[in-house]
């Protein structure tokens, strides 16, 4: 491997191998001495420092493992599941599409639904103006303590409320408060299939562990047997559309693999995950720009450093703990992943494909269940309460060290990406990892 | 366009612009040849029309940057390479001349419109001058001056003031009498050419035609008020009154623009605006990719040769170059995204010199596949000033073209197959093995070191001296005294707007010596074709508007 020393970055310039190898990056610098590149004062050489691979992904998804059968019948959205809870007289009443919207109303004064606007004036025509306490600003930190409080005064049940809609607004309903509608649980619709993306994240093949498409035994993802089975999530993890699909491209992530001799087979590689400050851009065809340059966010949390190897071109990493930032329509949700570990393809054509697999802190997955709107979780077929008891249930990692209680689920989320340059200013502005 | 249906145009614009129709059917003779379609350069370099550019400059310069040029301009005709050469054969159309009416009135009516009148026009009706006849008078002697380059003659002031109060008077508002006067003005061919007016008795051109001369050679824009007084002073028929002139030109921050106009129109950059590239094989070139890509090469010929006083020959071997966020994906190196600011690739790097920047490789490429021939002729014709012939008409291209050819894999496989006939091969001989040597970026300007997984052979020949790539390919024009006395040539063919005859030679070849000796300084170029005084020579034609030489 090439030098793995920490990438002191001073200006986009490339760094040099202080062996002298010549180093090859695959299809940019073929015949060019890396060393040679970087002497004298000279910026980044075409295609950037070739011992150094950066990609930005355009794209994390739960992958549909594509195991046809598995998921006959779709999971029960919310509100589904509320209609099933009525007498058939009233089910009558909202029987045909166009009383959709009188079934939702229905059910949020079934249960109480609130849901309350933090700025003056009215919000988008459906929620009416918080009242508001004296010491809140639209610069308050949205803590749940401010919401609870809020929503104290605003009549909610003792104790509950959550800031949703990108912070908007303060609510209460079966996404904030899942717990509190068990009801609209019942009979939620789990997976049950054999297959499921993801790795081996405990080095046991247990009898609840799945097979990966590609064969490999002892997946650990019972994040997709809570999840695999709604509607939505299963269109969305299909592979041929993610691929074209750019998310979370607001605040995308971007892996960088340091120290590459051969980009085929390097024994030991320095990986460093972090949260790009920059958006992804769109090329001509409306995919995610190549070779864009991203600045990165000075947020330490959002920067975690591992090493890995890359054999026969795929490279895998120890693992190590990590936050995703998650910002995608309404939700902004960092993704806390404990234990994550990469497997992905560096691909001939430059760029990359693979999984990201971890334990999924189970508040921050609830994070960005509560950050729905119910009106959102309605129209995706989310069924929040049922969600939430699943993956409570199947819950598989980090106990906690006082009550036992695992606080983590093993996941996968797949990836697509594409080359990208970091670059960063003097006075090192890039954080030091956090581990 | 005959000056009887200029005159039925006109006449649309009321009683104000009669007068400038009289004014212009003085002129018939120079109107036929200008405005009919035949060439102009039986004048010599008498007469060139402004270039959109140019009067977009003017318009600026005279009544503020806040006035808008709207509109579309009959487009600029490039010929023997050059925009200046062809503003001196192009002429104006029927429907240029509607397009030059269109765009005249709406700046007129801009001009005199209640936010910019009190400025730009200073007075108004009223007190000892009830009509606004003095008020007209003063606003056209003084605008006359900056739009024809030349004090108007007292009787031109008096007639077109006398219009413009008649106009006023039939439509019933000083202003728009006003602007009915302007836009005459700007539909004159006094304004959208410039005229080179013999010198009476000097065998040279006056004064007010060599200060629009420096001027637009070295700002690309009309003459200041202290060039006008400079040439009203008779200072520019004096070396060292005129070498002032030329020395505050070159040392004002608008310099830069007349040297990023030569470099435009002989780098041939222009064209970047109607350039696509097709989305699905270089999705990196995004629509704002060619601006980007000209503003680049603009940037780096003015760093190189106006801010560090640079070598001319450089340019084919400097690694320097500016850069910014949208060029980044495209030259595969990290760059921050807001702001320009310059990139050194380091020494090795395959990125060197001109002919490696996107705006060259892109733009003489087709829109999904490169072409070593259209980049080869562009070296040959753009830096050798070399003539290649045009394919002939039944030329097949077949075998080029096929792509996906399963066994002629590269481009330079499927050329050298081309060449097998001999009518082809005479010139694709002189240019393919100079653009195959760039065949290692593609048609967009990207590097690529495979083409359909084979290595591709960038080795080629210029003249006789063999190349290995595109760094060896810049550094051999750097070495080749062809390339500098191109330069030179298509210079003076920019500042005097035609062809060299015979009796220029010896005049370049003076030129070519003074370069060299000046280390190729390109300033240097500049400043000594700006004053040499055989560009003033005066045409020995009638100037059908100036009188004899």
């Amino acid at each position: 491997m090439a030098p793995l020393h920490a990438p002191k970055r001073t200006s986009p310039r490339g760094r040099c191998d202080r062996g002298g190898r010549a180093i090859t990056r695959v299809g940019v610098i073929a015949v060019v001495g890396a060393c040679a590149l970087f002497s004298g004062a000279a910026d980044a050489p075409t295609g950037g420092d070739p011992t150094v691979r950066t990609f930005v992904l355009s794209t994390l998804y739960f992958a549909n493992p594509e195991e046809a059968g598995a998921c006959k019948v779709y999971a029960d959205g919310g509100l589904e599941a509320f209609y099933k809870m009525l007498p058939p007289a009233e089910q009558a009443k909202y029987a045909t599409p166009d009383r959709r919207p009188a079934l939702e109303a229905a059910m949020a004064a079934h249960f109480g639904f609130r849901r309350l606007s933090l700025q003056r004036g009215d919000f988008g025509g459906r929620a009416l103006q918080a009242k508001l306490p004296p010491w809140f600003s639209p610069e308050t930190p949205r803590t749940p303590e401010a919401a609870r409080e809020i929503g104290a005064l605003n009549g909610f049940p003792k104790g509950r409320g959550s800031f949703a809609y990108q912070n908007q607004t303060v609510a209460y309903s079966a996404c904030t408060n899942p717990e509190d509608f068990p009801a609209l649980a019942k009979g939620f619709k789990t997976y049950d299939g054999a297959r499921a993306a993801g790795l081996d994240l405990d080095g046991k093949v247990a009898r609840d562990d799945f097979v990966a498409p590609d064969g490999r035994r002892g997946v650990d993802n019972q994040l997709w047997r809570a999840i695999g089975c709604i509607k939505i999530f299963d269109e969305q993890g299909d592979a041929k559309v993610a691929a074209k699909t750019l998310i979370s491209a607001r605040a995308p992530t971007v892996i960088e693999i340091r120290g590459v001799t051969d980009p085929r087979n390097d024994p030991e590689v320095a990986v460093d995950i972090y949260a790009a400050a920059d958006p992804v851009l769109r090329d001509a065809r409306g995919g995610a720009l190549a070779r864009a340059s991203f600045a990165i966010d000075p947020n330490p949390r959002l920067h975690a450093a591992t090493r890995g190897k890359i054999v026969d071109g795929v490279l895998t990493t120890e693992p190590v703990d990590l936050l995703l930032n998650f910002r995608e329509q309404i939700v902004d949700a960092p993704r806390e992943i404990r234990g994550a570990r990469l497997r992905a393809v560096l691909k001939p054509d430059g760029s990359i494909e693979g999984t990201l697999g971890g334990y999924y802190t189970l508040r921050s997955f609830y994070s960005s269940v509560e950050q729905m709107t119910q009106n959102g979780a309605n129209l995706s077929g989310v069924n929040c309460p049922g969600v939430r008891r699943a993956i409570d249930r199947l819950a598989d990692g980090y106990p906690d060290p006082r009550t036992g209680r695992y606080t983590a689920i093993s996941s996968s989320l797949s990836f697509f990406g594409v080359p990208a340059f970091i670059i960063g200013e003097a006075g090192g502005r890039l954080a030091e990892p956090r581990s | 366009m005959t000056a009887a249906l200029a005159a039925t145009r006109l006449r649309r614009w009321g009683p104000a612009l009669l007068a400038g129709v009289a004014l212009l059917l003085a002129g018939a003779a120079l109107l036929r040849t200008a405005w009919a379609g035949e060439p102009a350069e039986v004048l010599g370099s008498g007469l060139r029309r402004l270039t959109e550019a140019q009067y977009r400059a003017t318009v600026a310069d005279v009544f503020g940057p806040d006035i808008e040029v709207t509109g579309r301009f009959a487009p600029d005709l490039r010929s023997e390479g050059l925009l200046a050469v062809g503003a001196s054969r192009v002429s104006v159309t029927p429907s240029g001349m509607e397009q030059y009416e269109d765009i005249a009135r709406n700046v007129a009516r801009q001009v005199v419109d209640p936010a910019h009148r009190d400025k730009l026009l200073g007075c108004a009706p009223g007190g000892r001058d009830p009509q606004g006849l003095q008020c007209a008078k003063g606003f056209i002697a003084r605008i006359g001056l900056r739009l024809y380059r030349r004090p108007l003659m007292a009787r031109e002031v008096d007639a077109l003031a006398a219009s413009t109060i008649a106009s006023a008077q039939q439509l019933g508002d000083f202003h728009a009498g006003a602007a009915a006067t302007l836009a005459g003005m700007l539909a004159s061919p006094e304004f959208l050419f410039r005229i080179d007016a013999p010198a009476p008795g000097r065998g040279e051109i006056d004064s007010y035609s060599k200060a629009s001369r420096i001027s637009f050679l070295l700002w690309n824009a009309t003459p200041d008020d202290e060039l006008l007084a400079a040439a009203g002073r008779g200072e520019l028929d004096r070396p060292e009154g005129l070498a002032r002139q030329v020395d505050r030109l070159m040392a004002s921050p608008r310099y830069r623009a007349g040297v990023r106009a030569f470099f435009t129109d002989m780098l041939q950059l222009d064209e970047l605006d109607e350039l696509s590239k097709d989305a699905v094989i270089y999705p990196a070139f995004a629509g704002s990719t060619a601006e980007a890509a000209r503003e680049q090469t603009l940037r780096t010929i003015t760093d190189l040769l106006v801010d560090r006083g640079g070598d001319y020959r450089d340019l084919f071997t400097t690694r320097r170059i500016a850069m910014n966020g949208a060029l980044g994906p495209l030259y595969d190196i990290p760059v921050e995204r807001q702001g320009w600011r310059f990139h050194e690739f380091p020494s090795g790097d395959p990125r060197s010199g001109l002919l490696t920047q996107v705006s060259f490789l892109a733009l003489h490429a087709h829109p999904g596949r490169t072409s070593p021939t259209l980049r080869g002729k562009a070296i040959r014709e753009v830096f050798l000033c070399e003539k290649v012939p045009s394919p002939p008409a039944n030329v097949n291209f077949a075998v080029v073209q096929d792509v996906n050819n399963p066994t002629l894999r590269t481009t330079r496989e499927r050329l050298h197959a081309h060449l097998d006939d001999e009518e082809c091969a005479s010139c694709h001989r002189k240019t393919d093995p100079l653009g195959l040597g760039l065949e290692q970026f593609d048609g967009a300007g990207q590097f690529r070191t495979t083409e359909r997984e084979e290595p591709i052979d960038v080795t080629g020949e210029l003249d006789g001296r063999a190349f290995d790539g595109a760094a060896e390919l810049g550094r051999r024009l750097h070495d080749d005294a062809k390339v500098s006395a191109c330069l030179v040539k298509t210079a003076w063919r920019y500042a005097n707007g035609r062809e060299a005859r015979a009796d220029d030679l010896l005049d370049l070849d003076r030129l070519d010596e003074a370069f060299a000796a000046a280390g190729y300084r390109f300033s240097a170029l500049m400043r000594a074709l700006a004053l040499d005084p055989n560009s003033y020579r005066a045409p020995a034609e009638v100037h059908p508007l100036r009188g004899r030489s």
